[in-house]
């Protein structure tokens, strides 16, 4: 279990589940309605919405006069995706239907129809007074700073290191998590370090980040195992229901089940839900559940911040920070943020810090340890120079993926590549060899399959 | 009868293939097929390695330039 050079995302992690996982997923209305919203391109949503309500299989055929054939390769990707996803099937050879347990999920959840709770239920005890929108932002804002905090922190930056920031951190569930999916490194018994993955997940929208640690949360239920008691399938389900809940509004502990209430504590130190700690009966989703599904960020991100600040200047009351970038590579950042001064430590030799600024310089030897766990985004004369240290670790380029040769006819390895290619995971062909490289392999096999069948 | 091979493609420029053909060429143990002058299919569990062996062969060959740490030398063209 580790997270490589691309964090874990959540599409990845779907496309290996098998298809009977699908299938119980999609029993829930809010799992189908949530993979629906997050998960397809527009065109595959269409798609799903004009198959939805036929009672006859939909003949592709139909589907290629709907398409403009200069968007076939759209199309090909739509359809692509809908069945890794298991939301549609063939249904002879020349039309589809939709999966049967997806088509009622998302009829129940567009119409509102069926005794399910697949949407939470609402707690009907007052809400207490001090909770309000506010709360829940800065309680979710605090608890996510923690766990980033403790990623970036654990590189070495002593002379910049702050005692008083240090109380409280994350919990050791979610240390061991980041340990786990190897975002942090142990190197010895007292330290830990940043990996290259962990580099990537800290300059991720807030949303991946959460979605990343979730995954990793998932994959370590599943090694775990029926001991533990944790069901991976019905954590995720839980999940997209907690996408689907309302913000500010308070849900009944007692109508969950035991598995899913045992979920509760860890939910508590991710920072996605707010237990009142006189009143046990309710929980309170916070903005990093219910924007687990919507494209809208959350919180904003370490980058984001960033970025406001280096084009903005000042942009908002709030928010007075700003990064100078000299050109003969002098940082200056006014900020006082103990999490942002960390990640500049990451790529800058911070050498002073005053109330509210710290300067600090770029150098070949600041970037190449900053490249060695990959880069971030930087402003614009840099750039190029960064560029270049970067060439010296990028010498070369690599992609995962499955090497396809000794085709028995020209015809045959010809389809298959042009195939990979529609479906954009073919990364290398050669026609003289009579090659190709593509990154994913499963549509490839069955439509390897489909065109043996037609053969025949 | 086709087949699919579990493997990483890397890409690079030339002069690099030719320093990761010669690294394979100790041991053979890294290169499943050799595909053109700047592409190669690698055993997936060994890039890492192949990686590092690659960065130590470079750093014999360049030179780090000198640091320069606190001038203040404008570097705009």
């Amino acid at each position: 279990m580790s997270v490589n050079t691309n964090s874990l995302q959540l599409s990845d992690y779907l496309e290996k589940l098998p298809g009977t996982t699908f299938k119980r997923l999609y029993q829930q209305p809010s799992t189908a309605f949530a993979i629906f919203r997050r998960m397809l391109p527009h065109l595959a949503k269409t798609i799903v919405m004009a198959m939805l309500y036929i009672p006859t299989p939909f003949l592709i055929s139909d589907l290629e006069i709907w398409v403009k054939p200069n968007s076939k390769r759209q199309k090909d990707q739509a359809l692509a995706t809908l069945r890794s996803l298991h939301i549609i099937q063939s249904a002879g050879p020349q039309s589809m239907t939709l999966t049967t347990n997806f088509r009622n999920s998302l009829r129940l959840a567009l119409e509102g129809g069926g005794g399910h709770h697949s949407f939470g239920v609402p707690s009907t005890l007052p809400v207490p007074s001090d909770v309000d929108l506010a709360l829940l932002d800065r309680y979710a804002r605090k608890k996510w700073d923690d766990i980033l905090h403790y990623v970036v922190n654990s590189v070495e930056y002593s002379d910049m290191r702050e005692k008083d920031t240090s109380g409280g951190g994350p919990k050791a569930s979610v240390k061991e998590l980041l340990i786990a999916g190897r975002l942090v490194e142990k190197r010895s018994v007292a330290t830990i370090s940043i990996t290259q993955a962990g580099f990537t997940f800290l300059l991720q929208e807030a949303n991946s980040q959460v979605w990343t640690l979730l995954l990793l949360w998932l994959e370590a239920a599943d090694a775990a195992g029926e001991r533990a008691g944790m069901d991976s399938v019905d954590m995720l389900s839980f999940l997209f229901l907690l996408a689907s809940l309302e913000l500010g509004r308070g849900y009944s502990t007692d109508a969950l089940t035991e598995p899913r209430r045992n979920m509760l504590p860890y939910l508590v130190d991710f920072g996605l839900i707010y237990i009142p700690p006189h009143d046990h009966q309710q929980y309170f989703p916070t903005r990093l559940a219910t924007t687990l599904t919507s494209s809208e960020s959350s919180l904003r991100s370490v980058s984001a911040g960033f970025l406001a600040a280096s084009e903005g200047g000042i942009s908002d009351a709030g928010d007075k920070n700003a990064i100078i970038l000299e050109t003969n590579f002098r940082v200056y950042a006014y900020t006082s943020s103990p999490l942002q001064i960390a990640v500049l430590a990451l790529f800058c030799e911070l050498k002073m810090r005053f109330r509210e600024l710290v300067s600090g310089k770029l150098s070949r030897q600041s970037i190449r340890k900053a490249v060695d766990m990959e880069e971030a985004s930087s402003p614009p004369v840099i750039v190029d120079q960064i560029r270049l240290w970067q060439l010296d670790t990028e010498r070369m380029s690599v992609c995962p993926g499955f090497l396809f040769k000794d085709f028995e006819s020209v015809r045959e390895y010809e389809d298959m590549a042009n195939f990979a290619g529609e479906i954009g995971v073919l990364k290398w062909r050669n026609d003289r060899k009579g090659m190709f490289f593509a990154s994913k392999v499963e549509q490839i096999k069955d439509f390897m399959k489909n065109r043996r069948k037609a053969e025949q | 009868m086709v087949r699919a091979v579990r493997g990483v493609l890397v890409e690079c420029d030339p002069a690099i293939k030719s320093i990761i053909v010669n690294i394979n060429s100790e041991n053979n143990e890294y290169i499943i097929e050799d595909l053109d002058d700047s592409h190669l299919v690698v055993q997936e569990n060994k890039v890492q390695q192949l990686k590092y062996l690659l960065d130590q062969r470079l750093k014999d060959t360049i030179m780090e330039p000198e640091r320069d740490s606190d001038s203040d030398r404008d570097v705009k063209d």
